[in-house]
């Protein structure tokens, strides 16, 4: 039993990974190279004719170049702010455990209520910020019907959900930083602003590098908020990579297409990953 | 002098104030405006809105439940959450535990698979396993979405473990096999006990992953019967009758476990975020 205890987990455990994750990423990989016409008939061999047709059609370099715009920008309101909240948490004020876990919650939200309460809020007749614009004599925002206003409008409920975890991480690294580093900061003369760019950022950038890595991954795989919202409409103005691949796969039942467009997106982000590693590498003694 | 720089620091004081209180109202006004139109009586939904719900009403949670599948729906998303949860546990704590502590070639190979399957897109899986679960004839099932949620929750809890599992010193577990323990003993009585604030963060995490889950839900999932919260709840957007005053109740209800467990559990919530970030 002890002697057979550690091989058997490990055993098990190399089963469990081979079943749910590298069986299903090859099978998924194989299936690019079928055309099937249904999931029941017979896949027919392609070789890469399910690549070449993806490669050239304008679908895909749309969707590429969305999901860049989406997850970039995304990307960057998301640091941006969870720095600006993280430091602001950091300051002592009254209410402050409160108010951290109140910044927390938005994070919690399934994607689904998020999106259906923003739906609700700007709905066209009964939405709160409709009424409100209304009021306040602005013209009216169709926030995912047109094809200016739709980015923006799923970038920006992206943002909400997620910028939590910014927030919370960059606090949690906050509070490593020594406090002598800053007192001597100051009896140097150094302004707050030189403060946070010779003390705070240099400190967390290791943090700040994952936290970016692990962003800009799940943005760039992110599916639910855009197909909920406008389903990668107006004409395709926010359809990325995961809504076309599930669009291919599930709504027009073209598997190999769908596998091909995944396959494909997996690629670019290890492509990105690989520079990314190399331009800021990660410090691994840690 | 002494003057200007009280003045400076009220200054200072009233923008940290200010910040604060854009801050609280920008993450709650959304939750806030989901949970009180909840309780507003449809009337009252067509007026023009008020901050507070000039009267509250379980209107529209009845009819959430008599009108829709809503509680089906709700017993679904518990039974694959917790599923899933224990599922998690089980394989990541076997596979953690293994990894540090056994001695081999190519362990290494089974922490980088987990770490490069958080990078797949759930959609390269979601193809696959939908073709895998057709052809042996499990779509959709319960059972399909807890397999799915396990590809993204299960490479997450060996992640975790791992680097819990790793900073646990040998020394307790051969102390207590030199008094008598076997290894599963030292294993179950000594290092699992220590472990319970890495097991209730990786527990939480593969709760909250399954219980918001959209994406599998929706590729594995087609019959009313077998719906989760989020996929009917979805669905309702699409209806002829759109009714908000429902949908909002079902959004409540589903969120409000989501932040009963934030409440009592929210430190190990910030333990498991910031060790993800450091880690992952």
């Amino acid at each position: 039993m002890t002697r057979w205890m550690l091989p058997g987990f490990l055993t098990i455990g190399a089963l469990a990974t081979l079943v749910l994750i590298v069986g299903p990423a090859i099978y998924a990989i194989s299936l690019s190279f079928f055309d099937r016409t249904s999931l029941t008939a017979e896949p027919v061999w392609v070789g890469f004719d399910n690549f070449a047709n993806v490669l050239s059609s304008g679908a895909f370099w749309n969707a590429l170049w969305n999901g860049f715009v989406y997850a970039g920008v995304a990307i960057v309101l998301q640091v941006v702010l969870g720095i600006g909240f993280a430091l602001l948490l950091h300051q002592p004020f009254r209410g402050r455990a409160l108010l951290r876990g109140v910044a927390f919650l938005p994070y919690l939200l399934p994607t689904v209520v998020a999106v259906l309460t923003f739906k609700w809020m700007i709905d066209g007749s009964l939405g709160i910020v409709t009424i409100k614009m209304a009021d306040w004599g602005l013209p009216p925002i169709y926030w995912f019907e047109t094809e200016s206003a739709a980015m923006f409008s799923v970038i920006m409920v992206s943002v909400w959900l997620w910028t939590p975890f910014v927030t919370t991480t960059f606090l949690a690294g906050l509070q490593t930083i020594p406090v002598q580093l800053y007192e001597a900061a100051r009896v140097d003369g150094a302004g707050p602003i030189r403060r946070f760019f010779h003390i705070t950022l240099p400190s967390l950038r290791p943090i700040l590098t994952v936290i970016i890595l692990l962003r800009g991954v799940w943005m760039f795989n992110k599916f639910d908020v855009i197909w909920l919202t406008t389903g990668g409409g107006p004409l395709g103005a926010t359809e990325h990579l995961p809504v076309l691949a599930y669009r291919e796969a599930f709504r027009l039942f073209d598997i190999g297409t769908g596998a091909a467009i995944a396959t494909l997106s997996f690629l670019v982000l290890m492509v990105i990953v690989t520079i990314y590693f190399w331009a800021f590498p990660m410090d691994d003694r840690k | 002098m002494s003057t200007s720089l009280h003045l400076k620091r009220a200054a200072g004081r009233g923008m940290l104030y200010l910040g604060a209180l854009i801050l609280a109202v920008y993450s709650i006004f959304p939750i806030y405006w989901m949970v009180a139109s909840s309780f507003r009586s449809a009337r009252e939904m067509l007026t023009n809105p008020t901050l507070l719900p000039s009267a509250i009403t379980l209107d529209n949670y009845y009819s959430l439940l008599e009108q829709t599948d809503y509680l089906r729906q709700f017993a679904n998303s518990t039974i694959v959450a917790l599923s899933t949860v224990f599922l998690t546990m089980v394989l990541s704590i076997m596979i953690a535990y293994g990894v540090t502590r056994q001695r081999m070639r190519g362990k290494q190979f089974i922490i980088s698979g987990m770490l490069y399957a958080y990078m797949f897109p759930p959609l390269l899986l979601a193809i696959p396993l939908y073709s895998m679960f057709s052809v042996i004839g499990l779509n959709d099932t319960l059972l399909s979405l807890v397999i799915s949620h396990l590809t993204i929750t299960m490479p997450l809890g060996v992640w975790f473990l791992w680097g819990f599992f790793k900073t646990m010193p040998f020394e307790l577990e051969e102390a207590a096999m030199v008094d008598g323990c076997s290894r599963l003993g030292a294993f179950l009585r000594v290092v699992l006990p220590l472990s319970v604030p890495g097991l209730v963060t990786v527990a939480i995490f593969a709760f909250l992953l399954s219980w918001t889950d959209y994406v599998f839900a929706l590729v594995m999932i087609g019959s009313d019967a077998n719906k989760t919260v989020p996929l009917g709840l979805a669905s309702m957007v699409g209806a002829f009758d759109l009714r908000w005053g429902d949908i909002m109740a079902g959004s409540t209800l589903i969120a409000l476990p989501l932040f009963v467990a934030f409440i009592a559990l929210s430190r190990y919530f910030v333990q498991g975020l910031t060790a993800g970030a450091i880690k992952g």
